[in-house]
């Protein structure tokens, strides 16, 4: 199993399930007696097809959701609802309308009684962080697509969460804006130095961005996990890295799992690097 | 861009005035009062109308009936908007008070108010409550539909976003359900607002001791067709101001949305 040296377990799922029931009193198993730990500082990507549970495991970790058997531990406590310290970035644009970016970036910080001159410094320091001090006093409808992403994103670490949470965060933008907010994304992850790295569950179907991002990557499928796959390039990661063997080894895996290339391919020698020692 | 609406209204309202006029070369005065017989009437009438103390009531003119029906329609806004928002919020988030409070409301707010004045006005007399609580009614169902749609509508994804950051309960009802849903909300007030000077008007005629729909009330016993329009006109003038008035002060408070950027609704 690929577990971080050292540190403890922050995230740790023990025989967790959660089903739903439809309109037509059908019972749906979205989450099917899942364990698995996370360890601290981990950037973990949780990569499936589309209905294979890992939003639901998401939002179970965020405390949006509760399991319907096993339990769920996040830093040695059992998760009953939402908290700061799971920060959360959402698919859809969650960037509030009726607040200012900075105040949006502030939100969080206001809640827990943080004081005006502080929450701004720190709001005002992610904003520079991501790119954005220009439309700090701007209304989020007058930003685009990916600025609203570099906002969540911000608003997220402003707000100091040790366990962010991103639900196919960068899915709905276009390909160079996702490479820019990777690398936003990265960079703000890193600098806070390898043992004070917060830790990072990223859910994605995409295998590139997972390889890009991920020390660790999760695969599900029809709410289990089905593997896990330790990812040790080194950062930052160049178009070069990814066609190391062991990435396209990697990337071979994954697109298997995901049914785009027949297992025996996956497990034998890839193709394309075949001809590399 | 207001600039240009301004003198297109200022055009429509000429226009308005001229076809008055045309049409009062073929109607009889009877009828059709001409525009400045109306004009000098409103002039006449502001302060102290004599004819009112003729029919037996105080000595008031225009302006106190304007004064009475502009409160009597601000206070039933105010308390009919207030319930029927809190209660469009609450059912859009509770389906088991939504199943109660759904049917009482929509049910009421079919009834015509010629058939629920009169019940009124038994219950509460003929002053200011009566009138008072006739219009509230209708606004509270304005809104209780505006709101509950508003809250409704609202990404589920704002609520769960401001838990995830560390907010409350009561901090998620206050900063995501109600500001979320102010644009909508106050469209609503802006419609509730221009129908109720309406009925604030009827529930005067069916029974009041004074206001704008009183005068109208006492002037058609006597078929006094000038200062029966002169009545109207001051009670569509207030409409339109306080519509104009609350138009550009709702824009200002939703200045975030994409509503008031396009100025609709």
């Amino acid at each position: 199993m690929a577990r971080a040296a050292g540190g403890r377990d922050v995230i740790v799922a023990s025989n967790l399930s959660r089903t739903f029931r439809r309109a037509d009193k059908q019972t749906v198993t979205a989450l099917d007696d899942v364990t698995f730990q996370i360890g601290r500082g981990q950037f973990v990507c949780l990569v499936g097809p589309s209905g294979c549970g890992k939003s639901t495991l998401l939002k179970l970790v965020a405390g949006l959701m509760l399991p319907s058997a096993g339990t769920l531990e996040v830093e040695g406590e059992a998760v009953a609802k939402p908290g700061p310290e799971r920060g959360m970035v959402f698919q859809q644009d969650s960037v509030f309308p009726w607040l200012r970016v900075i105040d949006n970036v502030e939100y969080g910080l206001k809640c827990r009684g943080v004081g005006k001159d502080e929450r701004r410094k720190s709001a005002e320091f992610y904003l520079e962080r991501v790119g954005l001090s220009h439309v700090a006093r701007a209304w989020p409808r007058e930003l685009s697509g990916g600025m609203l992403k570099r906002v969540a994103v911000a608003t997220v670490f402003a707000n100091g969460a040790n366990v962010l949470l991103l639900d196919e965060p960068f899915g709905a933008v276009d390909y160079v804006t996702k490479r820019n907010l990777h690398d936003v994304l990265l960079a703000l992850w890193t600098e806070a130095g390898s043992d004070e790295r917060r830790t990072v569950v990223f859910v994605t179907h995409d295998v590139d961005e997972a390889l890009i991002l991920a020390d660790r990557i999760l695969v599900m499928h029809s709410g289990r996990i089905v593997d896990d796959l330790a990812v040790e390039a080194p950062r930052p990661r160049t178009t070069d890295g990814l066609m190391e063997p062991t990435m396209v080894q990697h990337k071979h895996v994954l697109l298997a799992h995901l049914g785009l290339e027949d297992t025996a391919g996956a497990a034998g020698a890839p193709v394309s690097a075949g001809a590399d020692p | 861009m207001a600039k240009r609406f301004d003198v297109l209204g200022l055009i429509g309202l000429v226009l308005l005035v001229a076809i008055w006029q045309l049409l009062t070369l073929a109607l009889p005065l009877i009828s059709l009062p001409h525009p400045a017989h109306v004009a000098g009437r409103i002039a006449e009438d502001f302060i102290v109308a004599d004819y009112l103390l003729f029919y037996g009531l105080p000595e008031t003119g225009l302006l106190d009936s304007m004064l009475y029906t502009t409160g009597n329609v601000l206070i039933a806004v105010a308390l009919g908007a207030t319930v029927g928002t809190v209660c469009g919020l609450v059912t859009a988030r509770f389906d088991l008070i939504r199943s109660v409070i759904d049917p009482v409301l929509l049910v009421l707010g079919t009834i015509p108010i010629l058939v629920l004045a009169p019940f009124f006005l038994i219950w509460f007399g003929t002053g200011r409550t009566s009138a008072v609580l006739l219009v509230a009614i209708y606004v509270a169902v304005i809104l209780y539909i505006y709101a509950q749609r508003a809250a409704s509508t609202l990404d589920p994804v704002y609520e769960d976003a401001a838990y995830t950051l560390g907010a409350s309960r009561r901090r998620v009802i206050w900063d995501v359900l109600i500001k979320g849903t102010v644009p909508q909300i106050l469209g609503g007030i802006r419609i509730a607002l221009a129908g109720a000077w309406g009925l604030e008007a009827i529930a005067e005629l069916l029974g009041a001791q004074q206001g704008i729909g009183k005068i109208v009330q006492v002037l058609a016993g006597s078929i006094d067709m000038e200062g029966i329009f002169a009545a109207l006109l001051v009670l569509g003038i207030l409409a339109v101001v306080f519509d104009a008035f609350t138009a550009r002060f709702f824009s200002y408070i939703s200045a975030w949305s994409v509503e008031a950027r396009t100025g609709g609704g």
